[in-house]
Protein backbone atom coordinates (compact mmCIF):
# COMPACT_ATOMS: atom_id res chain seq x y z
CA UNK A 1 0.00 0.00 0.00
CA UNK A 2 2.84 2.41 0.72
CA UNK A 3 4.13 1.96 -2.88
CA UNK A 4 0.72 3.10 -4.69
CA UNK A 5 0.58 6.02 -2.05
CA UNK A 6 4.32 6.93 -3.24
CA UNK A 7 3.08 5.85 -6.95
CA UNK A 8 0.14 8.15 -6.44
CA UNK A 9 2.25 11.20 -4.99
CA UNK A 10 4.77 11.05 -7.98
CA UNK A 11 1.53 10.93 -10.18
CA UNK A 12 0.16 14.10 -9.19
CA UNK A 13 2.80 15.81 -8.55
CA UNK A 14 4.11 15.25 -12.03
CA UNK A 15 1.29 16.88 -13.51
CA UNK A 16 0.46 20.99 -12.65
CA UNK A 17 -2.49 19.31 -10.99
CA UNK A 18 -1.57 20.12 -7.80
CA UNK A 19 -0.21 23.82 -8.79
CA UNK A 20 -3.79 24.51 -10.15
CA UNK A 21 -5.25 23.31 -6.88
CA UNK A 22 -3.41 25.35 -4.69
CA UNK A 23 -4.05 28.61 -7.01
CA UNK A 24 -7.56 27.97 -6.59
CA UNK A 25 -7.90 27.65 -3.02
CA UNK A 26 -5.03 30.74 -2.58
CA UNK A 27 -7.71 32.55 -4.90
CA UNK A 28 -10.79 31.26 -3.73
CA UNK A 29 -9.51 32.10 -0.10
CA UNK A 30 -8.52 35.49 -1.32
CA UNK A 31 -11.82 36.02 -2.58
CA UNK A 32 -13.33 36.07 0.90
CA UNK A 33 -10.68 38.41 1.76
CA UNK A 34 -11.48 40.78 -1.06
CA UNK A 35 -15.37 40.42 0.00
CA UNK A 36 -14.44 41.39 3.67
CA UNK A 37 -12.87 44.33 2.64
CA UNK A 38 -15.75 45.72 0.47
CA UNK A 39 -18.13 45.02 3.64
CA UNK A 40 -21.29 42.10 3.22
CA UNK A 41 -23.03 45.86 4.50
CA UNK A 42 -22.17 47.14 1.21
CA UNK A 43 -23.67 43.94 -1.18
CA UNK A 44 -26.67 44.30 -3.01
CA UNK A 45 -28.81 42.60 -1.48
CA UNK A 46 -27.15 43.97 1.45
CA UNK A 47 -25.97 41.07 3.87
CA UNK A 48 -25.21 41.62 7.78
CA UNK A 49 -22.38 43.27 8.48
CA UNK A 50 -18.53 41.82 9.86
CA UNK A 51 -19.70 42.98 13.36
CA UNK A 52 -22.80 40.23 13.70
CA UNK A 53 -22.87 36.22 14.13
CA UNK A 54 -25.06 36.22 10.95
CA UNK A 55 -21.99 37.99 8.49
CA UNK A 56 -19.09 36.05 9.40
CA UNK A 57 -21.24 33.05 9.19
CA UNK A 58 -22.82 34.04 5.88
CA UNK A 59 -18.80 35.11 4.43
CA UNK A 60 -17.59 32.08 5.45
CA UNK A 61 -20.32 30.20 3.79
CA UNK A 62 -19.65 31.93 0.56
CA UNK A 63 -16.07 29.90 1.07
CA UNK A 64 -17.88 26.79 1.70
CA UNK A 65 -19.55 27.45 -1.70
CA UNK A 66 -16.31 27.10 -3.21
CA UNK A 67 -16.05 23.28 -2.06
CA UNK A 68 -17.50 22.18 -5.79
CA UNK A 69 -13.54 23.25 -7.21
CA UNK A 70 -12.17 20.48 -5.35
CA UNK A 71 -14.77 18.07 -6.36
CA UNK A 72 -14.20 18.91 -9.57
CA UNK A 73 -10.16 18.16 -8.84
CA UNK A 74 -10.94 14.92 -7.39
CA UNK A 75 -13.18 14.11 -10.36
CA UNK A 76 -10.01 15.06 -13.22
CA UNK A 77 -7.52 12.93 -10.83
CA UNK A 78 -9.29 9.78 -11.28
CA UNK A 79 -11.24 9.79 -14.82
CA UNK A 80 -7.91 11.00 -16.19
CA UNK A 81 -6.69 7.22 -15.39
CA UNK A 82 -9.24 6.78 -18.03
CA UNK A 83 -9.18 9.01 -20.39
CA UNK A 84 -5.32 8.76 -21.01
CA UNK A 85 -5.61 4.86 -20.87
CA UNK A 86 -3.17 4.91 -17.51
CA UNK A 87 -5.74 2.49 -16.13
CA UNK A 88 -4.90 -0.47 -17.65
CA UNK A 89 -1.32 -0.30 -16.71
CA UNK A 90 -2.26 1.11 -13.17
CA UNK A 91 -4.43 -2.40 -13.02
CA UNK A 92 -1.70 -4.79 -14.38
CA UNK A 93 0.68 -3.06 -11.95
CA UNK A 94 -2.08 -3.13 -8.65
CA UNK A 95 -4.16 -5.81 -9.77
CA UNK A 96 -6.48 -6.30 -6.89
CA UNK A 97 -8.62 -3.02 -8.15
CA UNK A 98 -9.57 -1.30 -4.93
CA UNK A 99 -6.03 -0.89 -3.65
CA UNK A 100 -5.44 1.89 -6.16
CA UNK A 101 -8.57 3.46 -5.63
CA UNK A 102 -8.21 3.48 -1.99
CA UNK A 103 -4.83 4.75 -2.36
CA UNK A 104 -6.07 7.46 -4.36
CA UNK A 105 -8.24 8.70 -1.96
CA UNK A 106 -6.17 8.09 0.50
CA UNK A 107 -3.75 10.94 -0.90
CA UNK A 108 -6.52 13.16 -2.45
CA UNK A 109 -8.32 13.28 0.63
CA UNK A 110 -5.31 14.75 2.07
CA UNK A 111 -4.84 16.59 -0.98
CA UNK A 112 -8.12 17.97 -0.13
CA UNK A 113 -7.43 18.43 3.42
CA UNK A 114 -4.72 20.58 2.33
CA UNK A 115 -6.92 22.71 -0.66
CA UNK A 116 -8.94 23.39 2.22
CA UNK A 117 -6.74 24.24 4.68
CA UNK A 118 -5.35 26.60 2.51
CA UNK A 119 -8.22 28.67 1.56
CA UNK A 120 -9.59 28.28 5.08
CA UNK A 121 -6.01 29.93 6.23
CA UNK A 122 -6.19 32.80 3.91
CA UNK A 123 -9.48 33.55 4.16
CA UNK A 124 -9.12 33.67 7.98
CA UNK A 125 -6.08 35.37 7.39
CA UNK A 126 -7.92 38.02 5.43
CA UNK A 127 -10.75 38.04 7.99
CA UNK A 128 -8.84 39.22 10.70
CA UNK A 129 -6.68 41.40 8.22
CA UNK A 130 -9.66 43.50 7.36
CA UNK A 131 -10.73 43.53 11.32
CA UNK A 132 -7.67 45.46 12.19
CA UNK A 133 -7.81 47.74 8.61
CA UNK A 134 -11.30 48.36 9.69
CA UNK A 135 -11.39 49.05 13.62
CA UNK A 136 -14.29 45.95 13.26
CA UNK A 137 -14.88 43.31 16.13
CA UNK A 138 -15.98 40.45 14.52
CA UNK A 139 -19.35 39.14 15.53
CA UNK A 140 -17.76 35.48 17.21
CA UNK A 141 -15.21 34.67 18.73
CA UNK A 142 -11.94 33.77 17.11
CA UNK A 143 -12.15 30.33 18.59
CA UNK A 144 -15.36 29.83 16.53
CA UNK A 145 -14.17 31.73 13.82
CA UNK A 146 -11.37 29.15 13.59
CA UNK A 147 -13.86 26.11 14.41
CA UNK A 148 -15.91 27.19 11.36
CA UNK A 149 -12.98 27.41 8.95
CA UNK A 150 -11.52 23.78 10.41
CA UNK A 151 -14.89 22.75 9.40
CA UNK A 152 -14.81 23.58 5.87
CA UNK A 153 -11.19 22.64 5.32
CA UNK A 154 -12.91 19.63 6.14
CA UNK A 155 -16.01 19.66 4.05
CA UNK A 156 -13.60 20.07 1.20
CA UNK A 157 -11.75 17.26 1.96
CA UNK A 158 -14.99 15.08 1.84
CA UNK A 159 -16.11 16.52 -1.67
CA UNK A 160 -12.81 15.47 -2.45
CA UNK A 161 -13.93 12.26 -1.88
CA UNK A 162 -16.79 12.66 -3.16
CA UNK A 163 -15.46 14.00 -7.02
CA UNK A 164 -13.20 11.15 -6.90
CA UNK A 165 -16.09 8.87 -6.56
CA UNK A 166 -18.05 10.50 -9.05
CA UNK A 167 -15.00 10.42 -11.15
CA UNK A 168 -14.37 6.29 -10.90
CA UNK A 169 -18.14 5.81 -11.34
CA UNK A 170 -18.55 7.90 -14.50
CA UNK A 171 -15.07 7.35 -15.92
CA UNK A 172 -15.84 9.72 -19.42
CA UNK A 173 -13.86 12.44 -18.21
CA UNK A 174 -16.17 15.45 -19.88
CA UNK A 175 -19.06 13.62 -18.26
CA UNK A 176 -18.46 13.74 -14.98
CA UNK A 177 -17.40 16.78 -14.57
CA UNK A 178 -20.49 18.19 -16.29
CA UNK A 179 -22.31 15.99 -13.49
CA UNK A 180 -20.06 17.29 -10.83
CA UNK A 181 -20.50 20.79 -11.95
CA UNK A 182 -24.47 20.56 -13.10
CA UNK A 183 -25.14 19.36 -9.86
CA UNK A 184 -23.81 22.09 -7.79
CA UNK A 185 -24.73 25.07 -9.97
CA UNK A 186 -27.85 23.91 -10.68
CA UNK A 187 -29.48 20.58 -10.12
CA UNK A 188 -29.64 21.27 -6.10
CA UNK A 189 -30.96 25.02 -6.49
CA UNK A 190 -33.82 23.67 -8.88
CA UNK A 191 -34.80 20.53 -6.43
CA UNK A 192 -34.87 23.65 -3.25
CA UNK A 193 -38.01 24.82 -5.24
CA UNK A 194 -39.89 22.10 -5.35
CA UNK A 195 -41.71 22.04 -2.20
CA UNK A 196 -41.81 17.88 -1.13
CA UNK A 197 -38.54 17.86 -2.67
CA UNK A 198 -37.34 20.28 -0.24
CA UNK A 199 -37.79 18.43 3.28
CA UNK A 200 -34.79 16.57 1.78
CA UNK A 201 -33.04 19.41 1.51
CA UNK A 202 -31.09 19.05 4.76
CA UNK A 203 -30.00 14.98 3.32
CA UNK A 204 -28.90 16.11 0.60
CA UNK A 205 -25.23 17.13 -0.58
CA UNK A 206 -25.74 20.95 -0.53
CA UNK A 207 -27.82 21.45 2.77
CA UNK A 208 -25.37 18.85 4.78
CA UNK A 209 -22.49 21.03 3.88
CA UNK A 210 -25.16 24.09 4.66
CA UNK A 211 -25.36 22.51 8.10
CA UNK A 212 -21.84 22.29 8.44
CA UNK A 213 -20.44 25.31 7.07
CA UNK A 214 -23.49 27.40 9.15
CA UNK A 215 -24.43 29.07 6.27
CA UNK A 216 -28.37 29.39 5.38
CA UNK A 217 -28.66 32.09 3.67
CA UNK A 218 -29.29 30.63 0.25
CA UNK A 219 -31.92 28.23 2.05
CA UNK A 220 -33.09 31.52 4.27
CA UNK A 221 -33.63 33.47 0.58
CA UNK A 222 -35.33 31.02 -1.40
CA UNK A 223 -37.63 30.11 1.28
CA UNK A 224 -38.40 34.02 1.29
CA UNK A 225 -38.98 34.05 -2.15
CA UNK A 226 -41.53 31.24 -2.15
CA UNK A 227 -42.90 32.26 0.85
CA UNK A 228 -42.62 28.96 2.43
CA UNK A 229 -40.68 28.60 5.65
CA UNK A 230 -36.90 27.24 5.44
CA UNK A 231 -36.60 23.53 6.40
CA UNK A 232 -34.46 23.31 9.66
CA UNK A 233 -30.78 21.95 8.85
CA UNK A 234 -28.87 19.31 10.55
CA UNK A 235 -26.64 19.70 13.39
CA UNK A 236 -22.95 20.40 12.12
CA UNK A 237 -21.69 16.79 12.85
CA UNK A 238 -25.10 15.48 11.52
CA UNK A 239 -24.29 17.01 8.29
CA UNK A 240 -20.71 15.65 8.54
CA UNK A 241 -21.96 12.31 8.88
CA UNK A 242 -24.02 12.79 5.80
CA UNK A 243 -21.76 14.00 3.86
CA UNK A 244 -19.16 11.24 4.58
CA UNK A 245 -22.21 8.74 4.18
CA UNK A 246 -22.40 10.12 0.20
CA UNK A 247 -18.78 9.87 -0.07
CA UNK A 248 -18.79 6.41 1.11
CA UNK A 249 -21.66 5.02 -0.68
CA UNK A 250 -20.10 6.23 -4.05
CA UNK A 251 -17.02 4.83 -3.76
CA UNK A 252 -18.66 1.20 -2.69
CA UNK A 253 -20.42 1.89 -5.49
CA UNK A 254 -17.35 2.82 -7.54
CA UNK A 255 -15.65 -0.08 -6.10
CA UNK A 256 -18.32 -2.85 -6.64
CA UNK A 257 -19.31 -1.62 -10.35
CA UNK A 258 -17.19 -0.02 -12.74
CA UNK A 259 -13.71 -1.77 -11.14
CA UNK A 260 -14.94 -4.88 -12.02
CA UNK A 261 -15.81 -3.42 -15.60
CA UNK A 262 -13.51 -5.11 -18.46
CA UNK A 263 -10.87 -2.38 -19.45
CA UNK A 264 -10.58 -2.95 -22.95
CA UNK B 1 7.82 -19.66 -15.64
CA UNK B 2 5.42 -21.31 -18.73
CA UNK B 3 2.07 -19.83 -19.27
CA UNK B 4 -0.64 -22.16 -19.71
CA UNK B 5 -4.01 -21.29 -21.52
CA UNK B 6 -7.15 -23.72 -20.70
CA UNK B 7 -10.64 -23.17 -22.34
CA UNK B 8 -10.33 -19.45 -22.42
CA UNK B 9 -13.71 -18.21 -24.11
CA UNK B 10 -15.32 -14.90 -23.95
CA UNK B 11 -18.38 -13.47 -25.57
CA UNK B 12 -19.05 -9.89 -25.94
CA UNK B 13 -22.94 -10.19 -26.00
CA UNK B 14 -23.79 -11.84 -29.06
CA UNK B 15 -20.00 -11.60 -30.20
CA UNK B 16 -17.99 -14.71 -29.55
CA UNK B 17 -14.27 -13.46 -29.11
CA UNK B 18 -12.54 -16.11 -28.54
CA UNK B 19 -14.29 -19.89 -28.20
CA UNK B 20 -12.25 -22.75 -25.95
CA UNK B 21 -8.99 -21.34 -26.67
CA UNK B 22 -5.77 -23.93 -25.28
CA UNK B 23 -2.49 -23.30 -25.46
CA UNK B 24 1.43 -23.53 -23.91
CA UNK B 25 4.05 -21.22 -24.10
CA UNK B 26 7.25 -22.11 -22.78
CA UNK B 27 10.40 -20.48 -20.88
CA UNK B 28 13.31 -19.74 -23.20
CA UNK B 29 11.28 -20.05 -26.52
CA UNK B 30 9.58 -16.92 -28.28
CA UNK B 31 6.02 -17.77 -28.68
CA UNK B 32 4.51 -16.38 -31.74
CA UNK B 33 0.62 -15.95 -31.52
CA UNK B 34 -0.98 -15.60 -35.19
CA UNK B 35 -3.84 -14.84 -36.06
CA UNK B 36 -5.87 -12.07 -38.68
CA UNK B 37 -7.53 -8.85 -37.44
CA UNK B 38 -10.31 -9.45 -35.22
CA UNK B 39 -9.14 -13.56 -34.25
CA UNK B 40 -9.16 -12.83 -30.33
CA UNK B 41 -5.27 -12.31 -29.68
CA UNK B 42 -5.81 -9.23 -28.16
CA UNK B 43 -8.95 -10.31 -25.90
CA UNK B 44 -6.80 -13.34 -25.10
CA UNK B 45 -4.24 -11.38 -24.36
CA UNK B 46 -6.64 -9.09 -22.05
CA UNK B 47 -8.24 -12.31 -19.96
CA UNK B 48 -4.72 -13.71 -19.49
CA UNK B 49 -3.81 -10.33 -17.61
CA UNK B 50 -7.20 -10.07 -15.78
CA UNK B 51 -8.20 -6.83 -17.53
CA UNK B 52 -11.27 -8.26 -19.13
CA UNK B 53 -12.99 -11.28 -17.24
CA UNK B 54 -13.17 -14.11 -19.27
CA UNK B 55 -16.51 -16.03 -20.10
CA UNK B 56 -14.97 -19.45 -19.09
CA UNK B 57 -11.49 -20.63 -18.81
CA UNK B 58 -8.21 -19.92 -17.01
CA UNK B 59 -5.01 -18.77 -17.93
CA UNK B 60 -1.96 -19.12 -15.46
CA UNK B 61 1.61 -18.40 -15.38
CA UNK B 62 3.74 -20.86 -13.17
CA UNK B 63 0.46 -22.53 -12.03
CA UNK B 64 -0.71 -18.66 -11.00
CA UNK B 65 -3.78 -16.66 -12.11
CA UNK B 66 -2.22 -13.15 -13.04
CA UNK B 67 -4.02 -11.33 -9.96
CA UNK B 68 -2.70 -14.10 -7.60
CA UNK B 69 0.77 -14.00 -8.34
CA UNK B 70 2.85 -12.74 -5.28
CA UNK B 71 4.18 -9.75 -7.34
CA UNK B 72 2.49 -9.28 -10.65
CA UNK B 73 4.93 -6.68 -12.41
CA UNK B 74 7.63 -8.71 -11.55
CA UNK B 75 6.37 -12.20 -13.08
CA UNK B 76 4.81 -10.85 -16.24
CA UNK B 77 5.37 -7.64 -18.16
CA UNK B 78 3.00 -6.38 -20.89
CA UNK B 79 3.05 -4.35 -24.20
CA UNK B 80 -0.82 -3.47 -24.94
CA UNK B 81 -1.60 -1.11 -27.48
CA UNK B 82 -4.58 -0.44 -25.36
CA UNK B 83 -2.18 1.26 -22.74
CA UNK B 84 -1.68 4.88 -22.77
CA UNK B 85 0.44 7.95 -20.67
CA UNK B 86 -0.76 11.13 -19.36
CA UNK B 87 -0.33 13.45 -21.84
CA UNK B 88 1.37 15.61 -19.16
CA UNK B 89 3.75 13.16 -17.79
CA UNK B 90 7.14 13.06 -19.46
CA UNK B 91 8.56 9.45 -20.31
CA UNK B 92 10.84 9.90 -17.37
CA UNK B 93 7.42 10.51 -15.17
CA UNK B 94 5.83 7.73 -16.36
CA UNK B 95 8.66 5.49 -15.59
CA UNK B 96 8.75 6.59 -12.24
CA UNK B 97 5.39 6.48 -11.36
CA UNK B 98 4.98 2.81 -12.22
CA UNK B 99 8.36 1.81 -10.86
CA UNK B 100 6.95 3.49 -7.29
CA UNK B 101 4.22 1.34 -7.86
CA UNK B 102 5.48 -1.99 -8.77
CA UNK B 103 8.17 -1.69 -5.69
CA UNK B 104 11.30 -1.93 -8.37
CA UNK B 105 13.16 0.80 -7.50
CA UNK B 106 13.82 4.18 -8.85
CA UNK B 107 17.33 2.58 -10.20
CA UNK B 108 15.44 0.45 -12.38
CA UNK B 109 14.36 3.51 -14.42
CA UNK B 110 17.42 4.38 -15.79
CA UNK B 111 18.52 0.70 -16.69
CA UNK B 112 14.85 0.40 -18.79
CA UNK B 113 15.34 3.88 -20.28
CA UNK B 114 18.64 2.45 -21.13
CA UNK B 115 17.91 -0.75 -22.43
CA UNK B 116 14.58 -0.02 -24.73
CA UNK B 117 15.79 3.31 -26.09
CA UNK B 118 13.43 6.12 -23.72
CA UNK B 119 16.58 7.50 -22.71
CA UNK B 120 16.76 9.78 -26.16
CA UNK B 121 13.58 11.11 -25.18
CA UNK B 122 12.61 10.54 -21.24
CA UNK B 123 12.73 14.20 -20.69
CA UNK B 124 9.81 15.03 -23.14
CA UNK B 125 6.11 15.03 -21.97
CA UNK B 126 4.42 11.74 -23.54
CA UNK B 127 1.58 13.34 -25.69
CA UNK B 128 4.50 15.06 -28.04
CA UNK B 129 6.06 11.40 -28.48
CA UNK B 130 5.67 9.28 -31.85
CA UNK B 131 3.77 5.97 -32.21
CA UNK B 132 7.25 4.03 -32.17
CA UNK B 133 8.79 5.92 -29.22
CA UNK B 134 5.50 5.03 -27.18
CA UNK B 135 6.20 2.27 -28.31
CA UNK B 136 9.63 1.92 -26.91
CA UNK B 137 8.02 3.21 -23.67
CA UNK B 138 5.38 0.58 -23.08
CA UNK B 139 7.98 -1.91 -23.76
CA UNK B 140 10.11 0.04 -20.98
CA UNK B 141 7.41 0.26 -18.52
CA UNK B 142 6.90 -4.00 -19.28
CA UNK B 143 10.09 -4.36 -18.06
CA UNK B 144 10.39 -2.59 -15.26
CA UNK B 145 10.23 -5.54 -13.10
CA UNK B 146 12.40 -7.50 -14.88
CA UNK B 147 9.76 -10.36 -15.58
CA UNK B 148 10.33 -13.74 -16.79
CA UNK B 149 7.10 -13.33 -19.02
CA UNK B 150 6.34 -11.09 -21.49
CA UNK B 151 3.25 -10.57 -23.31
CA UNK B 152 3.40 -8.08 -26.16
CA UNK B 153 0.47 -7.58 -28.48
CA UNK B 154 1.93 -6.07 -32.22
CA UNK B 155 4.89 -4.45 -30.49
CA UNK B 156 6.44 -4.05 -33.89
CA UNK B 157 3.41 -1.55 -35.13
CA UNK B 158 4.75 2.11 -35.40
CA UNK B 159 8.43 0.96 -35.12
CA UNK B 160 10.28 1.51 -38.23
CA UNK B 161 12.94 -1.11 -39.90
CA UNK B 162 15.56 -0.60 -37.41
CA UNK B 163 13.58 -0.60 -34.71
CA UNK B 164 11.87 -3.66 -35.74
CA UNK B 165 15.29 -5.47 -36.30
CA UNK B 166 16.57 -4.38 -32.81
CA UNK B 167 13.27 -5.72 -30.87
CA UNK B 168 13.58 -8.90 -33.10
CA UNK B 169 16.75 -9.43 -31.83
CA UNK B 170 16.18 -8.09 -28.07
CA UNK B 171 13.05 -10.40 -27.33
CA UNK B 172 15.53 -13.72 -29.36
CA UNK B 173 17.87 -12.34 -26.01
CA UNK B 174 15.47 -12.29 -23.57
CA UNK B 175 14.34 -15.70 -24.60
CA UNK B 176 17.47 -16.77 -24.67
CA UNK B 177 17.98 -15.61 -20.54
CA UNK B 178 15.09 -18.20 -19.98
CA UNK B 179 12.01 -16.12 -19.88
CA UNK B 180 8.73 -16.92 -21.54
CA UNK B 181 7.67 -14.61 -24.45
CA UNK B 182 4.25 -14.52 -26.15
CA UNK B 183 4.30 -11.74 -29.19
CA UNK B 184 1.51 -11.62 -31.28
CA UNK B 185 0.73 -10.71 -34.96
CA UNK B 186 -1.87 -10.94 -37.65
CA UNK B 187 1.34 -10.94 -40.04
CA UNK B 188 3.57 -13.96 -40.42
CA UNK B 189 6.07 -12.21 -41.78
CA UNK B 190 6.90 -10.32 -38.66
CA UNK B 191 7.74 -13.07 -36.35
CA UNK B 192 8.45 -15.20 -38.75
CA UNK B 193 12.61 -14.59 -38.06
CA UNK B 194 11.83 -14.31 -34.14
CA UNK B 195 9.56 -17.11 -33.38
CA UNK B 196 10.30 -20.87 -32.65
CA UNK B 197 6.98 -21.51 -31.63
CA UNK B 198 3.44 -20.32 -32.82
CA UNK B 199 0.01 -20.51 -31.95
CA UNK B 200 -2.30 -19.54 -34.94
CA UNK B 201 -6.21 -18.87 -34.21
CA UNK B 202 -9.10 -17.53 -36.28
CA UNK B 203 -12.30 -16.93 -35.17
CA UNK B 204 -11.18 -16.76 -31.47
CA UNK B 205 -10.43 -20.63 -31.93
CA UNK B 206 -7.06 -22.48 -32.13
CA UNK B 207 -6.08 -23.45 -35.62
CA UNK B 208 -2.90 -25.06 -34.80
CA UNK B 209 0.27 -24.94 -32.29
CA UNK B 210 3.45 -26.03 -32.53
CA UNK B 211 7.09 -25.36 -33.73
CA UNK B 212 6.89 -22.72 -37.02
CA UNK B 213 8.41 -25.46 -39.19
CA UNK B 214 5.49 -27.35 -38.94
CA UNK B 215 3.86 -24.72 -40.67
CA UNK B 216 5.69 -25.25 -43.82
CA UNK B 217 3.43 -28.19 -44.25
CA UNK B 218 4.65 -31.20 -46.04
CA UNK B 219 7.57 -30.41 -48.90
CA UNK B 220 6.56 -31.41 -52.39
CA UNK B 221 9.52 -32.09 -55.59
CA UNK B 222 9.50 -30.92 -59.02
CA UNK B 223 10.96 -33.17 -61.51
CA UNK B 224 11.66 -32.49 -65.24
CA UNK B 225 11.67 -35.87 -67.37
CA UNK B 226 11.66 -36.78 -71.01
CA UNK B 227 10.07 -39.70 -69.15
CA UNK B 228 7.90 -38.34 -67.07
CA UNK B 229 4.37 -40.40 -68.09
CA UNK B 230 6.95 -43.46 -67.86
CA UNK B 231 7.49 -42.26 -64.29
CA UNK B 232 4.32 -41.15 -62.82
CA UNK B 233 2.73 -44.68 -63.17
CA UNK B 234 5.87 -46.40 -61.63
CA UNK B 235 5.48 -43.66 -58.18
CA UNK B 236 1.81 -43.56 -57.47
CA UNK B 237 0.94 -45.34 -54.33
CA UNK B 238 -2.08 -44.57 -52.08
CA UNK B 239 0.99 -42.51 -49.95
CA UNK B 240 2.19 -40.94 -53.20
CA UNK B 241 0.11 -38.52 -55.27
CA UNK B 242 1.60 -36.93 -58.25
CA UNK B 243 0.71 -33.83 -60.64
CA UNK B 244 1.12 -33.87 -64.18
CA UNK B 245 1.15 -29.78 -64.87
CA UNK B 246 3.53 -30.06 -68.22
CA UNK B 247 4.44 -32.86 -70.62
CA UNK B 248 7.61 -33.55 -69.01
CA UNK B 249 7.08 -32.16 -65.73
CA UNK B 250 5.67 -33.93 -62.30
CA UNK B 251 5.06 -32.12 -58.92
CA UNK B 252 5.07 -35.07 -56.62
CA UNK B 253 3.54 -34.88 -53.06
CA UNK B 254 4.64 -36.67 -50.08
CA UNK B 255 8.53 -38.37 -51.04
CA UNK B 256 11.62 -36.82 -50.07
CA UNK B 257 14.06 -36.01 -53.01
CA UNK B 258 16.19 -38.53 -52.23
CA UNK B 259 13.10 -40.97 -52.37
CA UNK B 260 12.76 -39.70 -55.63
CA UNK B 261 16.44 -39.93 -57.00
CA UNK B 262 15.95 -43.40 -55.75
CA UNK B 263 13.46 -44.21 -57.40
CA UNK B 264 14.30 -42.78 -60.75
CA UNK B 265 17.59 -44.82 -60.17
CA UNK B 266 16.05 -48.34 -59.34
CA UNK B 267 13.09 -47.54 -62.48
CA UNK B 268 15.93 -46.50 -64.81
CA UNK B 269 14.52 -43.35 -65.22
CA UNK B 270 16.24 -40.35 -66.84
CA UNK B 271 15.84 -37.36 -64.82
CA UNK B 272 16.80 -33.59 -65.96
CA UNK B 273 15.83 -31.76 -62.76
CA UNK B 274 14.89 -32.53 -59.15
CA UNK B 275 13.70 -29.55 -56.90
CA UNK B 276 12.54 -29.53 -53.52
CA UNK B 277 9.52 -27.16 -53.56
CA UNK B 278 8.47 -25.18 -50.09
CA UNK B 279 5.31 -23.56 -49.72
CA UNK B 280 6.62 -20.04 -47.85
CA UNK B 281 5.67 -20.02 -44.57
CA UNK B 282 3.15 -17.09 -45.66
CA UNK B 283 1.07 -19.16 -48.15
CA UNK B 284 1.20 -22.22 -45.34
CA UNK B 285 -0.40 -19.19 -43.02
CA UNK B 286 -2.54 -17.74 -45.25
CA UNK B 287 -4.09 -21.07 -46.14
CA UNK B 288 -4.46 -21.76 -42.24
CA UNK B 289 -6.49 -18.88 -41.22
CA UNK B 290 -8.64 -18.62 -44.14
CA UNK B 291 -6.49 -17.31 -47.16
CA UNK B 292 -8.14 -14.19 -48.96
CA UNK B 293 -9.95 -12.99 -45.49
N1 LIG C 1 -14.90 -4.58 -26.01
C1 LIG C 1 -15.43 -5.27 -27.02
N2 LIG C 1 -16.75 -5.30 -27.22
C2 LIG C 1 -17.30 -6.00 -28.22
N3 LIG C 1 -16.59 -6.75 -29.08
C3 LIG C 1 -15.27 -6.78 -28.94
C4 LIG C 1 -14.61 -6.05 -27.92
N4 LIG C 1 -13.28 -6.27 -28.03
C5 LIG C 1 -13.12 -7.09 -29.07
N5 LIG C 1 -14.31 -7.41 -29.63
C6 LIG C 1 -14.53 -8.32 -30.78
O1 LIG C 1 -13.87 -9.53 -30.50
C7 LIG C 1 -13.24 -10.03 -31.66
C8 LIG C 1 -11.76 -10.22 -31.41
O2 LIG C 1 -11.15 -8.96 -31.28
P1 LIG C 1 -9.62 -8.78 -30.91
O3 LIG C 1 -9.37 -7.33 -30.73
O4 LIG C 1 -9.29 -9.66 -29.77
O5 LIG C 1 -8.89 -9.31 -32.23
P2 LIG C 1 -7.35 -9.24 -32.63
O6 LIG C 1 -6.96 -10.61 -33.00
O7 LIG C 1 -6.58 -8.57 -31.57
O8 LIG C 1 -7.41 -8.34 -33.95
P3 LIG C 1 -6.35 -7.28 -34.54
O9 LIG C 1 -5.34 -8.03 -35.31
O10 LIG C 1 -7.21 -6.44 -35.45
O11 LIG C 1 -5.80 -6.51 -33.41
C9 LIG C 1 -13.56 -9.05 -32.77
O12 LIG C 1 -14.68 -9.54 -33.47
C10 LIG C 1 -13.93 -7.79 -32.04
O13 LIG C 1 -14.85 -7.04 -32.79
MG1 LIG D 1 -5.44 -6.78 -31.52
Amino acid sequence: MTALLAAEWTRLTGTKLWLWGLLAALASGALIGLLALAGPENFTPPMPGLDTAQGIHALLGLLGFTVFVPALLGTIAVSAEYRHRTITTTTLFAPRRWTWLAAKLAIYTGAGLAYGATAAAVAGGALWGVAVLKGITLGLPAVTITALLARIALTMAVYTLLGLAVGALLRNQVTALIAVGAYFYMIETVLMLIPGIKLLYPYLPGGATAALTGFTYLADAIADQTGTSATPLLSAPAGAAVLVCYALVAIAIAVAAPLRRDIT
Amino acid sequence: MNIEVRGLTKAFGPISAVTDLSFEAEAGVVTGFLGPNGAGKTTTMQMMLGLVTPTSGTATFGGHRYADLPHPSAAVGAVLDSAGFHPAHTAYDHLRVYARMGRHGTARVDQVADLTGVSAFAGRLTRTLSTGMRQRLSLATALLGDPQVLLLDEPSNGLDPEGIAWLREFLRELAADGRTILVSSHVLGEIEHTADHVVVIRDGRLVTAGPIAGLYGTATVLVRSPQADLFAAKLVTSEVRVEHPRPDLLRIHGLSTEQVAAAAASHGVTLHEITPEHPTLEQAFLHLTGGSR
